[in-house]
C-alpha cells in the first residue's frame, strides 16, 4: 500500500499523469468530430471509450519505462533491487498506482461529449463499466510491466514504447470493433485484452442487455494476470542476468 | 555568421541526435511502421462510421498528412534539450541569432515527417481510395514538403514558449497536434466548426497545406493549389517571426532575472 501511494503521490505531482488528461479530451474532440460530422450521434459512445483506453496505454507504457529509468537516473535502482521486498512487486504496484492517473480520462470525454456537442451518453450499466475501466487498468499495468525488463536492459527501448502503440490500438479495436476484421485476424487480436476491454466499455455504454458480462470480465482479468506472471518471470531472469554481469547500474 | 551557416552547423546538430535516436532499422520498423498504424488508425474511423468512398480518401489523406505534423512538432520538446544539455546559456551568450540555432536544431523532424507521410499517402492512401496519378507524386513531394516545414515554424514558436517551462515540452506538443487534427481539416472539413474557429486554424500552416494537397488529388496543379501552398508558405513565415519575436522575450527575461538555467 505503501508503494501504490507512492507511486500515486509522485504521480499527481509530475506533468506525466496531467499530461493523458490533457490529451484524452483532445483525441475525443477528434473522435467525436468525426462521429457527429457523419451523422452518427449513436457512436458517441465509442468516441469516449477510445480515448480512455488510449489514456490507460499511453500512462501505462509510459510508466513500464520510466519506473526503471528514474530510478537508475537517481542512483537508487541498485538498492530497490537489493531490498528485501521482491522488485516486481514493486514496480507491479507502482505501474497500478500510474495507470489509475488515467481512469479519470473517462469522465472529462464523457463531460465533453455533453457540454460540447450536446451528447450526454446515456450510461445503462454503471456497475459494469466500473468494473471494467478497474479491471482494464488493472491488465494494463501489468501487460505494460511485461516490458519493464526490457527497460532494464535497454535504456533505448524508449523506441519500443513509442512503436507499439497504434499497432496496439488497430489490433486491440479501440476504435474498429474486432468483429469487423478478418477471422484470421479477430483470433489474434482476442489474445489481446485491448479487444476485450474496448468491446466490454462499449457494451457497459450500449442500452441492449450485456451478455456474460463478468466472464468478458473475468477473461480480461485472467489477460492481466498471465501478463503478471509473465512479467515475473522475465522480470527474475532479467535480474539474474545484471546481477551476475554487474551490469545493473550500467545497462 | 549569416543565417545559412548558423543554421547549416546547428543541423548538423539535428543529424547527430537523429542518429543517436534511430538506425535506419529501427526508423524504419519502428518510427514508420507506428506512423503507417497511425494512419490506418484514424482513417478506419470511416469504417465504422459507414463513410462513402470520399469520406474514406478524405480522411486518409488527412490522417497521412498528419504524420508529418505530428514530426515537426517534435521540434516543441527537443528545443527543451538544449537546457537539459546545459547548452542553452552558452546559446544565450553566442553573438549568433537564436532563431537560426533553433531552426537549425530540429531539422531531423520535418525531414524524417516529410518521408513518413509521403509513405504514407502512397502505400495506405491506395488501399483506402486516395489514388494519385504518378506524374503528380513530384508536386505531392513538394506539397508535403512545404507543409512540413511550415507546420515545423510554428513548432518552433511553441518550442520558444516551451523553452521557459520544459516540464511542460510533450503536453504542449501533443495538445498542438491534436488541436491541429481536429481543427485544421484533417478528420472532418474546416467547414464543420462554427466560424471562429475557421479564423483561428486560418492562421495555421497545415490548413492550407492540406487543403493545397487534397486540390492535387482533385486535380491537377490548379491555382486553388498554388494559393493554398502560398499561404501555408506565408503563414509558415509569420510564424516563424513569432518565434524571433518569442526567444528574444526569453532571452531578455531570462537575462534581466538571470533564469536561463533554471526555468
Amino acid at each position: 500500500m505503501t508503494v501504490f501511494l507512492f507511486q500515486l503521490k509522485l504521480a499527481l505531482l509530475t506533468p506525466r499523469s496531467v499530461h493523458v488528461w490533457v490529451t484524452a479530451p483532445l483525441f475525443g474532440l477528434v473522435f467525436l468530430a468525426v462521429t457527429e460530422h457523419a451523422g452518427r450521434p449513436d457512436l458517441a459512445g465509442h468516441a469516449v471509450v477510445a480515448p480512455t483506453l488510449i489514456a490507460l496505454w499511453t500512462l501505462a507504457l509510459q510508466s513500464a519505462g520510466e519506473i526503471i529509468t528514474d530510478e537508475r537516473d537517481n542512483g537508487t535502482l541498485e538498492g530497490l533491487v537489493a531490498a528485501p521486498v521482491p522488485v516486481v512487486a514493486v514496480v507491479f504496484l507502482r505501474m497500478l498506482a500510474a495507470t489509475v492517473c488515467a481512469v479519470p480520462a473517462f469522465a472529462e470525454v464523457w463531460l465533453l461529449s455533453g457540454v460540447l456537442f450536446g451528447r450526454w451518453v446515456a450510461v445503462p450499466h454503471p456497475a459494469l463499466l466500473a468494473a471494467a475501466l478497474l479491471v482494464t487498468a488493472f491488465t494494463t499495468a501489468t501487460t505494460a510491466a511485461v516490458l519493464s525488463p526490457l527497460f532494464v536492459l535497454l535504456p533505448s527501448a524508449r523506441i519500443v514504447q513509442n512503436t507499439i502503440s497504434y499497432p496496439f490500438y488497430l489490433l486491440g479495436g479501440v476504435v474498429v470493433p474486432v468483429a469487423v476484421f478478418p477471422d484470421w485476424l479477430e483470433v489474434i487480436s482476442r489474445i489481446t485484452f485491448l479487444s476485450w476491454s474496448s468491446d466490454l466499455l462499449r457494451a457497459a455504454l450500449s442500452p441492449a442487455p450485456v451478455t456474460a458480462g463478468p466472464l468478458r470480465l473475468g477473461v480480461i482479468a485472467l489477460l492481466g494476470v498471465l501478463a503478471a506472471v509473465l512479467a515475473a518471470v522475465l522480470f527474475g531472469r532479467v535480474l539474474d542476468r545484471v546481477r551476475s554481469s554487474g551490469t545493473l547500474a550500467h545497462t | 555568421m549569416n543565417a545559412f551557416w548558423i543554421v547549416r552547423s546547428s543541423a548538423a546538430n539535428a543529424l547527430a541526435d537523429l542518429k543517436v535516436v534511430y538506425t535506419w532499422r529501427t526508423w524504419t520498423f519502428g518510427l514508420l511502421v507506428r506512423m503507417l498504424a497511425q494512419v490506418a488508425f484514424f482513417s478506419l474511423i470511416g469504417v465504422v462510421v459507414g463513410a462513402d468512398a470520399e469520406g474514406m480518401r478524405f480522411l486518409v489523406i488527412g490522417n497521412a498528412i498528419m504524420t508529418c505534423v505530428i514530426e515537426s512538432m517534435m521540434v516543441v520538446a527537443s528545443s527543451s534539450w538544449e537546457r537539459f544539455a546545459g547548452t542553452l546559456p552558452l546559446l544565450v551568450a553566442a553573438p549568433a541569432r537564436l532563431l537560426w540555432v533553433f531552426v537549425g536544431r530540429s531539422l531531423q523532424w520535418p525531414v524524417s515527417g516529410s518521408v513518413t507521410s509521403l509513405v504514407s499517402l502512397l502505400v495506405i492512401g491506395p488501399m483506402l481510395g486516395a489514388q494519385l496519378p504518378w506524374w503528380r507524386v513530384p508536386l505531392l513531394a513538394v506539397l508535403v514538403v512545404l507543409t512540413a516545414f511550415s507546420v515545423y515554424c510554428v513548432g518552433v514558436a511553441l518550442g520558444a514558449v516551451v523553452l521557459a517551462a520544459s516540464s511542460l515540452r510533450n503536453i504542449v506538443s501533443n495538445a498542438a497536434y491534436l488541436l491541429m487534427m481536429a481543427g485544421c481539416g484533417v478528420v472532418v472539413p474546416t467547414s464543420f466548426w462554427p466560424s471562429w474557429v475557421g479564423n483561428v486554424t486560418s492562421a495555421i500552416p497545415l490548413t492550407h497545406g492540406l487543403a493545397a494537397v487534397r486540390g492535387l488529388y482533385e486535380a491537377q496543379l490548379s491555382s486553388a493549389v498554388l494559393v493554398n501552398a502560398g499561404l501555408a508558405a506565408a503563414t509558415g513565415a509569420l510564424w516563424l517571426v513569432a518565434a524571433h519575436v518569442l526567444l528574444r522575450a526569453f532571452v531578455r527575461l531570462g537575462r534581466s532575472t538571470g533564469s536561463v538555467s533554471f526555468t
